[in-house]
């Protein structure tokens, strides 16, 4: 074990003081769970301090105060078991304490430790030093271990969410991703619509184009291929937008606050969608013809068709945002302006500037975002006979193939990164050479090369040793060799500016930030109050995905600032599930795709996934949580007969302190279990059933804590409380139902059992705990 | 500098005084009982095995009742009486307990290692109740594991002390 300090406390609040001022501490009662899990180093923090609470004067303590019994925290759970207080109607209490562990054990351990201790799980308890750290979902980690290993003693009504989704944590947006999983499994679509629309308003859209870096992250990938998410993100979207009357409603009030968005790309639309939906009256000013952004001009047809971005817009405008188009802040309308006639305004202007990189005959060479935006232009011209695209990341990508499909003869591609270096997406590189791109890695561009009549012959580029520096900046350094690679035309995509010159000179200064930005804080504020900013005028050029990210950050900050605090989505309770047969398949969905000589530019070159396919996909996910079940006995009981935990600080009623995993994460630093209040139940039969491997230290594999209360053989009362089945104690509300008001039978108990265990979903071991619960609930009404 | 903090241990009718610290000869703060008993104190009788509580080699009397030394730290015993293995006899005559007698008597051990936990969780059952059921002796000794099953002449044991009168 390692060391760490130490003290006796002389009350609670003065442990309470302590721990609250050491870094990490922890109090120590019994010892007998905290010693082990220091002995194993299991902790993610090892304690610096360890507070004795045993010195505590009259802490330990069983006292009948008339209509309840209460019992000191630190009281033993031998002194528990032999109590005369617990021998009538409060029988469960004796009854689980005596379950617990052994007598030695018994002799040190406490109530308040019993109910606080941590979980028992065989992958959570996993020694360090066997075999390296298991890092599970509990421990900072991101999966749970049981869901495809040995589950026999884990849970059968699902796992909870333990606030470190990978997958979630990987998308900027934050997208919970497992919750709309599971609402498509259960085919509720509207619910996955509303769980992904809390923070993206245009899954249609990101499912086509976003990196979904989320799928590297995805805890299948240790299995076989990740879960394919963007496949059934597209088939979400695509849903949502064909009931886009549903999902984008005009708000029902208004609350008079006017709000200006200048930008109609993805930041400023999901800006609009949700300050709409809140209320607030929503002008876009947008310099191009159509709104949208990257998404209408900068993305070809074949990757994102454009009728899914005016839909959107169509729905967007629908709720009642309005959007000036060809209107350029700067030319057309002053920020000055719009500033003065508005409460609030969000700037997302985008980065579409070209960068200059100075090279010789830079003149003569094409901006790649320009060719996208004008491809239909291209269209009608001449396009080179041998392309050369500059750039590694998925504009030059998009440029590259929008080139082959415009019937460039050869098209090449070279770009300063090695192969594995390059921003692009694997999927959208491999795509490129299906399609008879020719990649060159590892090389800069030095010269363009031009013949005796001033026209493009090719371009002559240095090799590139690195790209970023030690401190990872980007930065190449080249070496001395040469290559020239003949083109008749070059196309640049190495990158775009922002340009944020349509601030005017006041706003400029004010606002732009060292690298030439809009400076934005946390909450997207800009240094001017009331006025908000996000996307890549904000962070320079990145992913969509981030500028729905800054949207909805600032929408709810221009919503607050403008005196609405924005709704919180409450989440769903109940217990996460997964399809215990489908996770088990390794192949993901893979979308059908156009064969390469059908491609074209005008058509989407794949096909979304039919909702039924994307339900079997959604099956895949696995729905990482924590799939252990609650240790201690006497939770079970104190949630069956409705016990008050109390604190230093506060109330708890039984099960609310035991609605979480960790209890004691609810408690605030430094905070301890003081007492437990029983209620006496007069009339009642109370008991606590434990089924276990072993007679002695042996957690519950499924336990039953009851009250019963009968009359003329019929139960007029009935509390059941099961523990060992799901991370926290189960009261059976259902079964409770069933028997209540009824003759007891074995008919009967059966009838409570199937009740009970209505929405059960045990793992692939673990389905016989379903017999245990069910014989628990006939011994329990003693037939 | 933080004054070092005193600790006085009661161990089989001895005094100790130790403090506590990081220094030479000084009780880290981690130190469990189990380790300051072998350790320091040279009383190996009380064993380790299992190392969480679980198997009850390490049991000891605190204050009379069995708990398992292993997950114990040193630094909260003070002012307890702690009682091990070669504390039961008698300091003056060296008689050992009525318990030991028996144990000898019924052959109840093989290899031994677990003997003098068994032996203090018996001490600590009969302290608590000196006519005990052989329900209420299997229950008291649940928490004592022993891989030569010693189990069968451990129970016939206790209870000829029991029956014999001879309360411990």
């Amino acid at each position: 074990m390692k060391n760490f300090e130490h003290s006796n406390a002389a009350s609670f609040e003065q442990a309470a003081q302590e721990l609250q001022a050491a870094k990490y501490s922890q109090p120590i009662a019994g010892g007998t769970d905290l010693l082990g899990t220091l002995k194993t180093n299991i902790l993610p923090n090892y304690p610096s301090l360890v507070v004795n609470l045993k010195t505590i004067p009259d802490a330990a303590y069983i006292r009948d105060m008339g209509d309840k019994v209460a019992m000191g925290a630190l009281t033993t759970l031998a002194d528990v078991e032999k109590s005369d207080v617990f021998t009538g109607e409060l029988k469960a209490v004796a009854e689980a304490a005596h379950s617990v562990a052994t007598p030695i054990i018994r002799n040190s351990a406490t109530v308040g430790g019993n109910l606080c201790q941590d979980v028992r799980c065989w992958y959570y308890r996993y020694p360090d030093a066997v075999g390296g750290k298991l890092l599970c979902a509990r421990k900072g980690g991101d999966e749970c271990y049981a869901i495809q290993g040995r589950n026999q003693y884990h849970s059968i009504m699902g796992g909870m969410h333990t606030g470190h989704n990978a997958c979630s944590t990987e998308c900027p947006a934050g997208t919970d991703i497992p919750a709309y999983m599971e609402k498509i499994r259960a085919n509720d679509w509207d619910g996955a619509a509303e769980i992904i629309l809390r923070v993206n308003p245009m899954p249609m859209l990101t499912a086509r184009v976003c990196p979904h870096t989320c799928q590297t992250k995805c805890n299948q990938c240790q299995h076989g291929d990740s879960v394919s998410i963007h496949s059934v993100e597209r088939a979400l979207g695509d849903y949502i937008l064909a009931h886009a009357d549903k999902f984008y409603p005009a708000p029902a009030q208004e609350t008079g606050k006017k709000v200006s968005i200048v930008g109609g790309g993805p930041a400023g639309l999901t800006a609009a969608y949700y300050l709409r939906k809140a209320g607030h009256s929503v002008t876009i000013y947008e310099k191009m013809e159509e709104a949208g952004g990257v998404m209408m001009y900068g993305i070809p047809e074949y990757r994102l068709p454009k009728h899914y971005v005016r839909d959107l817009v169509k729905a967007i405008v629908g709720m009642g945002v309005v959007i000036k188009n060809n209107t350029e802040v700067g030319k057309d309308i002053t920020l000055e302006e719009i500033k003065s006639a508005s409460d609030t305004v969000f700037l997302d202007t985008g980065a579409w500037k070209q960068p200059i990189l100075g090279i010789d005959g830079e003149s003569l060479t094409q901006f790649g975002l320009n060719f996208l935006v004008e491809v239909k232009k291209f269209m009608t011209k001449q396009i080179g006979k041998e392309v050369l695209v500059c750039g590694g990341g998925n504009v030059a990508m998009d440029v590259a193939l929008t080139a082959v499909r415009l019937g460039a003869q050869k098209v090449k591609l070279v770009c300063l990164e090695q192969r594995d270096e390059m921003p692009a997406s694997a999927e959208e590189i491999a795509r490129a050479e299906e399609e008879g791109v020719e990649i060159f890695n590892g090389w800069g561009l030095k010269k363009v090369i031009t013949g005796a009549d001033g026209k493009i012959t090719g371009l002559e580029s240095m090799n590139c040793l690195s790209v970023r520096d030690e401190s990872g900046r980007f930065n190449p350094s080249y070496g001395e060799e040469t290559r020239v690679f003949s083109s008749d035309c070059i196309i640049l995509a190495t990158g775009q500016k922002v340009d944020i010159d349509f601030l005017g000179e006041k706003y400029r200064e004010e606002l732009k930030s060292a690298r030439g930005l809009i400076e934005v804080g946390e909450h997207r504020d800009t240094r001017a109050p009331g006025i908000y900013a996000g996307g890549d005028a904000a962070y320079g050029p990145s992913v969509a995905i981030k500028a729905i990210r800054d949207g909805g950050i600032a929408a709810r900050s221009m919503s607050r600032y403008m005196g609405f605090e924005p709704e919180v989505p409450a989440r769903d309770k109940g217990f996460t599930k997964f399809d215990p047969e489908r996770i088990y398949v390794t192949k993901g969905a893979v979308e059908k795709d156009t064969p390469v000589a059908e491609r074209c530019l005008d058509k989407e070159d794949s096909t979304s996934l039919t909702m039924e396919e994307a339900r079997a996909e959604a099956g895949r996910c696995m729905n990482c949580g924590c799939y252990s079940v609650n240790a201690s006995d006497m939770a079970t009981v104190m949630v069956a007969l409705d016990a008050e935990i109390h604190t230093t600080e506060q109330t708890f009623k039984a099960a609310d302190f035991f609605s979480v995993m960790h209890s004691v994460d609810q408690l605030k630093p430094g905070e301890l279990v003081t007492e437990i209040q029983l209620p006496k139940m007069p009339g009642y039969r109370t008991g606590y059933l434990k089924m276990r491997l072993r007679e002695a230290i042996d957690f519950a594999v499924t336990a039953l804590a009851y009250a019963y209360k009968e009359e003329d053989g019929v139960i007029v009362d009935a509390r059941l409380v099961a523990g060992g089945i799901a991370p926290v104690p189960v009261r059976l509300t259902a079964a409770e139902q069933v028997l209540i008001g009824k003759k007891k039978s074995a008919e009967l108990a059966q009838e409570a059992f199937a009740a009970a265990m209505k929405d059960a979903q045990p793992m692939k071991e673990n389905a016989y705990k379903l017999q245990e619960v069910k014989a628990q609930i006939v011994r329990s009404l003693e037939l | 500098m933080e004054m070092s903090k005193e600790l006085t241990l009661h161990i089989n009718g001895q005094t100790y005084e130790f403090t506590i610290g990081r220094k030479l000869g000084q009780i880290p703060e981690s130190e469990t009982l189990l380790e300051t008993l072998r350790e320091r104190l040279g009383l190996t009788g009380t064993k380790l095995s299992c190392g969480e509580g679980a198997c009850g080699c390490c049991a000891v009397l605190m204050d009379g009742k069995a708990v398992a030394s292993c997950v114990t730290l040193t630094a909260e015993c003070g002012g307890k009486e702690i009682t091990t293995i070669e504390g039961l006899a008698d300091p003056v005559t060296g008689e050992l307990d009525p318990i030991q007698e028996a144990f000898l008597e019924h052959n109840a051990f093989q290899c031994g290692f677990c003997t003098p936990g068994i032996i203090i969780a018996v001490k600590s059952l009969l302290n608590a109740n000196p006519h005990p059921t052989e329900d209420e002796i299997k229950e008291a000794l649940s928490g004592n594991f022993c891989r030569c099953i010693s189990h069968y002449q451990v129970i016939e044991a206790v209870q000829s002390i029991v029956k014999g009168g001879e309360q411990a």
